[in-house]
Formats: C-alpha cells, structure tokens, sequence
C-alpha cells in the first residue's frame, strides 16, 4: 500500500519554503519570497501553517532599523521532509 | 537565475520532487554566487598588492615594503564587511560555510606565519603564502567538485613554491600576482558553475 503523502507539504509553496530551509542553516523571508517568487501574504499564511506543525521556528526581530522575520527548519520538520521524499519516490517507482 | 512563481496547487509526484529539486539548485546557486564574489575580491585585492610592492621594492631597493603584506588582511576584511552587509540575507549553506571555514583558517595560518617568519627567516615568508594559498584554494576546488579550482590551486601551490627557488629578489612579488589572478580566475569559474 503507497503511504500517505502529508497534506501539509503536499502543497506548492509550503514544500517550495522546506525545501530552501531544508539546505540552509535559516533564511530570511525577504530571501524565501524572492527565491518563490510569491507574495508577501500568501507566503506568511503558509509559512504560519508551517510553523503552527512545529515544522519551522518563525523569529521575528530587526537588522538594523528594519524588520527580519528569521525562518529555521526543526527536527520534526527534517523527519517529515524526508519522509515526504521517501513516499513521492514510492509513488513514482510504483507509477513506471 | 531561473525563478519559479510558486502559487498553493496541488501537486503529482513527479512535480513534488521536480519543485523540490529546482528549488534547492536555485538557493544554491544564489549562496555560492555570492562565495564567487569574495574569492574575486580577494583576488583583485592580492593582484593590486602585489603590484604596488613590486612598484616600491623595485624603485627604492628596499625590501622593507613587503610590511605592506600586513594591510592586506586588514583592508580585504574591511571590504568583506561591506559586502556582508549588502549581503545580509543570503543564507549559508554547507558548501559556503566550510568556504569560509578554509579561508578563515588560511587568513590566520598566513598571519602567524608570516608574524613569526619576519623575525627568525624572513625569506621564507613568500614560500610559506604560496604554499597555504594554493592548499587553500585546492580545497575549495575539493568542496565545490571542481577540477578546475583543483588543478588550478594545485599548479599554483607547488609550481609557484618551486618558481621561488628560481626567482630572485623583487620579481618573486610577481608569483603573488599569479596567486591573485588565479583567486579571480576561481571566482569566475564558481560564478559561471552556478549562474
């Protein structure tokens, strides 16, 4: 039987933002948002749904005078990222 | 770079793994774009010091002007801190963190050495430089899978050590010049590795 694919990751942007962080040590959201290429709002809703799953820490703070929202990948969101890749690449040898 | 507008569809598998994969190759190439940058920096500062040292030993005589060495650190620094600045929110991954690591160790193996070198043997200085310098950049080839890098590093290491055996006096400044071309020739190998 093929596992289930987390609906939370199985979703465009939120994967797009774990894969960034997943190679990164953390990113900044301006860094995220130019690298996606989404919108600012769109990209805080599915960045809190990320972090309201203990995927992600959200630190908020400043660089300067200006505004620095810090995303960092947890452990818990490691073990789910790779349990993703592991079930798209059953989904797939059993697709051939 | 390639940029991906990414929106919330729902995905198949093989799109999953696609996204995930272009997604990772991007921010890796925008993270080691900007390592690209320092080694240039580095290169072009190394290249003009050279230079101006050869320009004053060879004018006045006096080999006094190598202290100058001594600023080089000082001033790439100064310009490293003011890209990191503009640079704030590129994030460092594996790759770019052991770049800085390896430069970081050289930058201080250099200043120890040539610290120590300039009281008890000061003609061993240059050899000690070109030797750490080419070590270094060979790493860098090592950890960025490039042979290039890797070959480059190596000829520069040992060919430039050996060439000062046969070249004497101010001309030997001239083997820095060929260090601080092969930093920028490594930045722009990097740089067009990943653009």
């Amino acid at each position: 039987m093929l596992p289930k694919l987390d609906p939370l990751l199985h979703s465009e942007l939120r994967l797009a933002v774990m894969s960034i962080l997943s190679d990164v040590d953390q990113a900044d959201f301006s860094y995220i948002k130019k690298q996606t290429d989404a919108t600012s709002g769109n990209l805080s809703v599915q960045i809190d749904k990320l972090s309201a799953a203990g995927y992600i820490t959200v630190e908020k703070g400043f660089k300067g005078k200006m505004p620095c929202t810090t995303c960092r990948i947890t452990p818990v969101g490691i073990e789910a990222f790779k349990n993703y890749v592991k079930a798209l690449k059953k989904y797939i040898s059993v697709g051939k | 770079m390639e940029q991906t507008n990414v929106q919330n569809k729902e995905m198949t598998a093989q799109e999953s793994l696609d996204l995930i994969g272009e997604m990772l190759n991007n921010s890796r190439k925008s993270i080691l774009r900007t390592s690209a940058k320092y080694f240039t920096m580095w290169g072009i500062i190394t290249a003009i010091s050279s230079l101006v040292i050869y320009f004053l030993w060879h004018h006045t005589g006096n080999p006094k002007w190598n202290f100058l060495w001594f600023v080089l650190p000082l001033v790439g620094y100064l310009i490293a801190w003011f890209f990191g600045k503009r640079d704030a929110a590129i994030p460092q991954n594996l790759v770019s963190k052991q770049l800085g690591k390896v430069w970081l160790v050289y930058c201080i193996f250099m200043v120890a050495l040539c610290t120590a070198l300039a009281f008890i043997a000061p003609n061993y200085i240059a050899f000690m430089v070109i030797l750490l310098l080419g070590f270094a950049d060979c790493i860098s080839g090592v950890l960025l899978k490039n042979w290039p890098v890797i070959v480059g590093g190596f000829i520069f290491g040992v060919g430039g050590t050996v060439s000062l055996f046969l070249i004497k006096g101010d001309a030997g400044e001239l083997i820095f010049l060929v260090g601080g071309i092969i930093l920028i020739l490594t930045g722009l190998i990097i740089n067009r590795q990943y653009r």
